[in-house]
């Protein structure tokens, strides 16, 4: 990838809240390998489904032809993270999944407080297995073509709720809020475990630790979040919540929060206390939370604050934008799939100050 | 009486479901009407706990089990309702569209419908306009709410409206949505009759609709 070294000095000096010739930019959207993608599979069987997600030639190969002939412009890098939806590590303790079109769901596995017991990280389970097996393939495919990352990993407290069903779990947390400290401590336990397998795969092969974000670091890049703390209330976040990321954040040196929405922002004043959360993604959400434009406050706060943002906005939104922002500790991601926009908007990217 | 049906609606915001239970053993001991518990007791604690939901007083937690401790009340008197004059406000068919396995904004819906005394007929996710159809074919329904939360699914909702309209049932029926991609512009661009952006104010709709 020419340009590869100028574009990582960018983002370790984004990771540093710091800017050195312009603000870092992304132009894929996300979930941009599936679009591409383009095969329908809306048509299948429930069993249909998951055998063509568990296809790993037929997902690395379709990847590979998405960013065939494609030139990849500023802090776009091209990476393949094997995926089998955001609940696959529920799945690797026995949870079921059922797969859609672009994501699956996982089945409660967890219906009596008995079942805890039973609860074990299985290293040699279907899911593990396919997710070794997708990684596997894509090392051996990706040399000179492009970077291959980890899947994406939700423990803790999103962990726990895709065990037991986010409803009951916001029920246990009144009923039986020992339980869920229980279940939580589990879904954390074996994480550095998980992460550290997938690491060392990807280490051996010297890849760069990167994941869906497309963010990545010369050394432990993880992605923690917390989706589930957009139903609860600060103390309850507090009590939940709270302990397990400052588990899960612990070892690695950059940790990116992937802030899903205004619900989960609502506990970012906890959150960014944990020092080492390095930088947050702002998701603002589709429908009534879409544009950017009306987060522009809420983003100025995160910058005032000295904290490194990814902000997700159209290429019609970016000038307005631009001119009412600072662009100090942004990392943009502006989708498009027209390679001359793309040259066009770093020029007007450049000019930025 | 008023102090009464004030233990139970206490009883339902805090989500005591013991209380509410014995709460209205102890209303219908007394000799208040079952028709009384559920309109002046019950329905409208469900409407505080939907005031304080939109306040941001409370979250999904504490709605859930003021949900569950209303629903305990309503079981103890479900049988004497069955014999008296009262009606509930609509019968409402709830699904998430064909293709979208969420499921937790529409459980909430309704849920919140459930105590404001509505009727819920609960189809489930990944459910298909040809079971909305046939939904609203065999029960007498006042309102059905379409949910969907993947931007890929949401164009269901809008098939799930066309195939309501061209079953002929469209004019019996109000349609609502919600869900996170959705907005009121979208939900008049497709022809439903309203948008609600959470389980409470989907409430507020469902009266104003069909109140």
């Amino acid at each position: 990838m020419p340009g590869f070294d100028m574009a990582m000095k960018r983002v370790y000096a984004w990771y540093q809240n710091e800017i050195l010739d312009r603000p870092p930019i992304r132009f894929q959207a996300h979930n941009a390998f599936l679009e591409a993608a383009k095969e329908d599979i809306s048509k299948l069987s429930k069993q249909e489904k998951k055998a063509w997600w568990f296809e790993v030639e037929t997902q690395v190969e379709l990847f590979e032809k998405s960013i065939e002939g494609h030139h990849f412009h500023g802090e776009t890098f091209p990476v393949f993270w094997p995926n089998l939806g955001p609940e696959v590590y529920a799945a690797f303790y026995g949870a079921e999944l059922e797969f859609g079109e672009v994501t699956s769901w996982s089945v409660p596995l967890v219906r009596d407080w008995d079942e805890v017991e039973n609860l074990k990280l299985d290293m040699g389970n279907q899911y593990f297995k396919k997710i070794e097996a997708l990684t596997r393939y894509a090392l051996e495919r990706c040399p000179g073509k492009f970077l291959v990352g980890y899947t994406d990993l939700h423990p803790g407290l999103d962990c726990t709720a895709a065990w037991r069903d986010p409803l009951q779990l916001c029920l246990d947390m009144i009923d039986n809020p020992e339980g869920v400290e229980r279940l939580a401590d589990i879904a954390i336990a074996d994480f550095q475990t998980i992460y550290d397998h997938f690491d060392a795969m990807l280490k051996a092969e010297n890849q760069l630790s990167v994941s869906w974000m497309g963010i990545p670091s010369f050394g432990r890049m993880h992605i923690p979040s917390c989706d589930i703390s957009a139903m609860i209330s600060p103390e309850f976040f507090r009590r939940f919540g709270l302990p397990i990321l400052q588990r899960e954040v612990k070892t690695m040196t950059h940790n990116i929060f992937h802030v899903d929405g205004k619900g989960v922002a609502s506990h970012l004043d906890v959150i960014l206390r944990v020092p080492e959360i390095h930088a947050v993604q702002w998701v603002q959400g589709v429908g009534d939370d879409y544009p950017i434009m009306q987060w522009l406050a809420f983003i100025k706060r995160l910058q005032g604050r000295g904290m490194p943002v990814v902000v997700d906005l159209s290429k019609e939104d970016l000038n307005e934008f631009m001119e009412v922002m600072d662009p100090k500790g942004l990392f943009l991601w502006v989708a498009t799939n027209n390679e001359e926009e793309e040259i066009e908007i770093l020029k007007r990217v450049e000019k930025w100050n | 009486m008023a102090q009464y049906l004030e233990t139970i609606s206490k009883s339902v915001i805090e989500g005591d479901m013991t209380s509410v239970s014995e709460g209205v053993q102890a209303a219908l001991e007394a000799g208040i009407d079952a028709g009384e518990i559920l309109q002046a007791g019950l329905i409208p604690a469900m409407g505080e706990v939907g005031r304080l939901f939109e306040e941001g007083e409370y979250y999904v937690p504490e709605m859930l089990v003021a949900a569950r401790a209303m629903k305990a009340g309503l079981e103890r008197i479900r049988p004497l309702l069955m014999h008296s004059n009262v009606k509930p406000a609509g019968k409402v068919v709830v699904g998430t569209v064909k293709g979208d396995l969420h499921d937790i904004g529409k459980n909430l819906v309704a849920m919140m419908l459930e105590g404001a005394g509505f009727e819920i007929k609960d189809l489930g996710t990944d459910v298909s306009p040809e079971k909305f159809v046939a939904a609203l074919k065999e029960n007498s329904v006042d309102l059905v709410g379409l949910s969907a939360l993947l931007t890929t699914t949401m164009p269901m909702i809008k098939s799930t409206i066309l195939a309501i309209t061209e079953s002929g049932l469209r004019e019996r029926v109000k349609i609502i949505v919600g869900g996170a991609p959705l907005t009121q512009g979208y939900a008049e661009e497709i022809g439903a009759d309203g948008y609600a952006p959470d389980a409470s104010r989907a409430v507020s709709l469902a009266k104003q609709l069909i109140g």
